[in-house]
């Protein structure tokens, strides 16, 4: 969720709340005799604010697994979630007159920490990835399905090539021989020709002479770097080294081969893509692989924190 | 082979037992009827097609990490709770490591956080702390204080438990009222540096100036210039250790006379020191002796100089005693002196003696002994009690039965703030006079040299680059002089094992 004007209220009311809060702390600090302690009335004040304010946030996964809840609009839970979640941090160390404590508050004062700085680095990334995405990424597709296109990609690569240069010898899987419609060149019925006769599919449009620098061009370079797109070192993962060894292998093709090199190029570019694509989404959404479980055990620690701090 | 003008190659696929012929969508009859191969085309069906529509359904990586980490972290934070329950130990609740001297309790939880019978409550109260030490009363007339840890916040790190906030003071002090509604103290006082007084040694109570109650005369300004070590001694420079040193001190004494320091008196220090209340000494630890100085002591400050002499006949001087012990060493001085020299009872007219208007002695008068012995010891006391002790002491003369004279009680201040405590040996780094400026100049005992709260201040100020200025650094609560002692209870075994 991006932080835009429409959040203005939300934030004008937390700023407000932390100038309130932070008021109350100064006096209460300047004041408490033995300085400012979680169990005394407004140290215990702070605490029960601001645990709500974490169980609030932490209810926004609830609200998400159950979308059909009505107890409010799922922007308002997320707007809440930032907000009275941000809001939590200063709210607890107020409680502990920024002291984090014993073993348990310490462990619960980094997990919040840990939980709210993740939180702000997310929060801060959907401003800046997905413009990013925009530009790097023009042939974006569904996160799920780059494994899925990544293959298709590599079929049609494999088709391109063999059609005009005959059977490559590459063992494929029966996965890939069944292929599923759709795709750039994805296979669709046959249109009639005027000279129509149907040719075999692996039909060779070039002599091995001719075909010897693509062949040679694809098995060593472009499929290994279809197969394995992430891996570092082919000058095909750089855009503008790939594009010098496309320019480079098209004065070596002959006329008819062109259109060919030209897709496999497109192909290599899109294939990039996807990875620059999946980075991204790793970066937008690898935050919450530390968010979620952190909050989770802070909720849990925290009712045990609150629990026993009434016992001592 | 394919050739230009020749049917463009079509792929076959078989799909649920039905064979499917394709062709490639860059392929295109051309204007002149053969075949052109076609750019890529990107169309949002295609783009669909290629999608599976169950992908949701799939868990990625990302999904099943998510899921597994918001499963094991939340498991990991309860087996690591439980585990501390199920080893019974408490110390991972605690609010934050304790005070230096209370360490040891550190994993013995119940020793101050009594459980009460049956409740869940287990929160520490007066009581266990004093069942280890005593916490004596601040004044009979103070009003209610709260309990132990409202000055005495406990789980607060290595700290020292006396160095209480000075809003623990400011409580009362800030607004002082009594029990039984009158205070001879300042009402409001906040910090050292908002509302604390002038020490009460240096404020004029009305009219009165503030003045030292000391007895023996000394003029400091005399001694701290170039002065003559006695009648025909060379000139000195004294220092202030000269004569003030701290009582526990070993340092040499420049100006002792041995014939002194290993005399005994009739007199104890106690006579010579100004009274003071039982309850002015506020003590939180044992003193080292080094804090305050000691009262000047003749026989190692002043007898180096000052000499008792009383008659050329001797070479030693008359002990500083009471009159009546010096009165009673003269005259045994003075018979074993004429048992020695039983000539000496004629005695010749000293002309040099003659004083107008008085009538003149025989030229030549033959005494008995005794005679001789009262007569020379009366000299001796005039000497004495005219000019060599009245030069420092206070004299009283015929207020005695025995026409001695009483010497007023020195009445030597040794703790200026009875109220504070104050510790020269924390502060040996500094010269005597850059606190004592008064010293220099003063020339009346009456004038008390005890340095201003402003010198204080020059150092014990609030922030890091400053000396400590909160009130423990002065003064203390609790009356230790009023503290009982309590008999411990813990065992070394039973505090070294850890758990509850």
């Amino acid at each position: 969720m991006r932080i835009d004007k429409t959040q203005r209220g939300w934030a004008i009311t937390s700023l407000i709340l932390v100038a309130v809060f932070t008021a109350i702390y100064v006096v209460y600090a300047v004041h408490a005799p033995e300085g400012p302690r979680g169990g005394s009335d407004l140290g215990l004040t702070f605490g029960v604010i601001g645990f709500g304010f974490m169980l609030f946030a932490a209810l926004l996964g609830a609200r998400k697994r159950v979308p059909t809840w009505r107890i409010g609009r799922a922007q308002a839970w997320m707007r809440g979630h930032l907000w009275l979640g941000l809001l939590s941090l200063p709210v607890i160390l107020f409680h502990g007159g920024f002291h984090f404590g014993g073993t348990l508050t310490r462990v619960l004062m980094w997990l919040l920490i840990i939980t709210v700085v993740s939180g702000v680095f997310g929060a801060a990334l959907q401003h800046y990835v997905p413009r990013v995405m925009t530009t790097d990424v023009k042939l974006e597709t569904i996160y799920d399905e780059i494994g899925n296109v990544q293959k298709l990609l590599r079929e049609e690569a494999d088709r391109g090539v063999e059609t005009i240069c005959g059977p490559l010898g590459i063992g494929k899987s029966a996965n890939e021989e069944v292929q599923r419609a759709g795709g750039f060149s994805a296979a669709r019925p046959m249109v009639t020709s005027s000279g129509g006769a149907a040719v075999a599919a692996e039909t060779v449009v070039l002599s091995e002479e001719e075909c010897a620098p693509l062949r040679k061009f694809y098995l060593s370079e472009m499929r290994p770097f279809l197969e394995q797109p992430k891996m570092r070192g082919s000058r095909l993962s750089d855009a503008d080294k790939a594009h010098g060894a496309f320019t480079g292998l098209q004065t070596l093709m002959p006329e008819a081969a062109q259109a060919t090199v030209q897709d496999l190029e497109d192909i290599c570019d899109e294939a990039r893509q996807l990875v620059r694509q999946e980075q991204l989404h790793h970066l937008l959404h690898g935050w919450l692989l530390v968010h979620i479980p952190i909050s989770l055990a802070l909720i849990l620690l925290g009712a045990v924190h609150a629990v026993m701090a009434l016992r001592y | 082979m394919w050739r230009a003008g020749q049917a463009p190659p079509l792929q076959t696929l078989r799909v649920a037992g039905r064979t499917w012929r394709f062709l490639r969508t860059r392929w295109r009859v051309t204007d002149r009827g053969g075949w052109h191969n076609l750019a890529r085309t990107r169309t949002t069906k295609k783009l669909a097609q290629r999608i599976d529509l169950n992908y949701f359904k799939r868990p990625t990586l990302l999904k099943r990490a998510k899921f597994w980490l918001s499963v094991a972290v939340p498991l990991l934070a309860v087996v690591w709770i439980a585990w501390h329950g199920f080893s019974r130990d408490s110390s991972v609740y605690s609010s934050g490591r304790m005070s230096g001297a209370h360490a040891v309790l550190e994993a013995e939880c119940a020793a101050c956080h009594v459980q009460t019978a049956g409740t869940f409550s287990a929160k520490a109260s007066d009581t266990a702390c004093l069942s280890c030490h005593d916490g004596p009363m601040h004044h009979a007339a103070k009003m209610d204080a709260g309990d132990c840890a409202t000055c005495h916040a406990e789980h607060r790190g290595r700290m020292s438990l006396i160095a209480a906030r000075n809003e623990s003071c400011a409580q009362c002090h800030g607004d002082l009222k009594t029990s039984n509604g009158a205070t001879r103290f300042a009402a409001h006082i906040e910090s050292f540096e908002d509302g604390h007084p002038e020490f009460a040694a240096l404020r004029s109570n009305g009219a009165v100036a503030a003045s030292d109650p000391g007895t023996i005369r000394v003029n400091h300004a005399i001694h701290m210039k170039p002065i003559r070590r006695g009648p025909n001694g060379p000139n000195v420079q004294l220092a202030c250790g000269d004569c003030h040193q701290a009582a526990a001190a070993s340092a040499k004494w420049n100006y002792a006379d041995a014939a002194y320091t290993t005399a005994t008196t009739s007199y104890t220090d106690l006579d010579e020191v100004l009274a003071l209340q039982a309850d002015a000494f506020h003590r939180s630890k044992p003193m080292s002796g080094r804090e305050l100085v000691a009262p000047v002591k003749f026989a190692y400050a002043c007898a180096g100089c000052h000499s008792l002499a009383f008659d050329k006949r001797f070479s030693e001087g008359v002990p500083h005693d009471k009159p009546e012990v010096a009165h009673a060493f003269l005259v045994k001085k003075f018979g074993e002196y004429i048992s020695a020299h039983p000539a000496e009872v004629r005695v010749m007219r000293d002309p040099g003696r003659d004083l107008t208007g008085k009538p003149l002695a025989p030229e030549v008068r033959v005494l008995t002994p005794t005679q001789w012995v009262t007569e020379r010891t009366a000299e001796a006391e005039e000497l004495l009690w005219r000019k060599t002790c009245k030069q420092c002491h206070a004299l009283k003369v015929g207020d005695r039965q025995d026409h001695l004279p009483s010497v007023e009680p020195a009445r030597t201040t040794v703790k200026w703030m009875p109220h504070a405590k104050f510790d020269h040996n924390a502060h040996r780094g500094f010269s005597c006079e850059s606190c004592h400026q008064k010293a220099l100049t003063s020339t009346e005992t009456s004038e008390v040299l005890l340095p201003g709260i402003a010198t204080c201040k020059a150092c014990h100020a609030p922030g890091p680059e400053h000396a400590e200025s909160r009130c423990f650094e002065c003064h203390t609560y609790h009356d230790w002089s009023k503290r009982k002692e309590v008999i411990p209870t813990f065992t070394l075994p039973a505090l070294r094992k850890t758990g509850n």
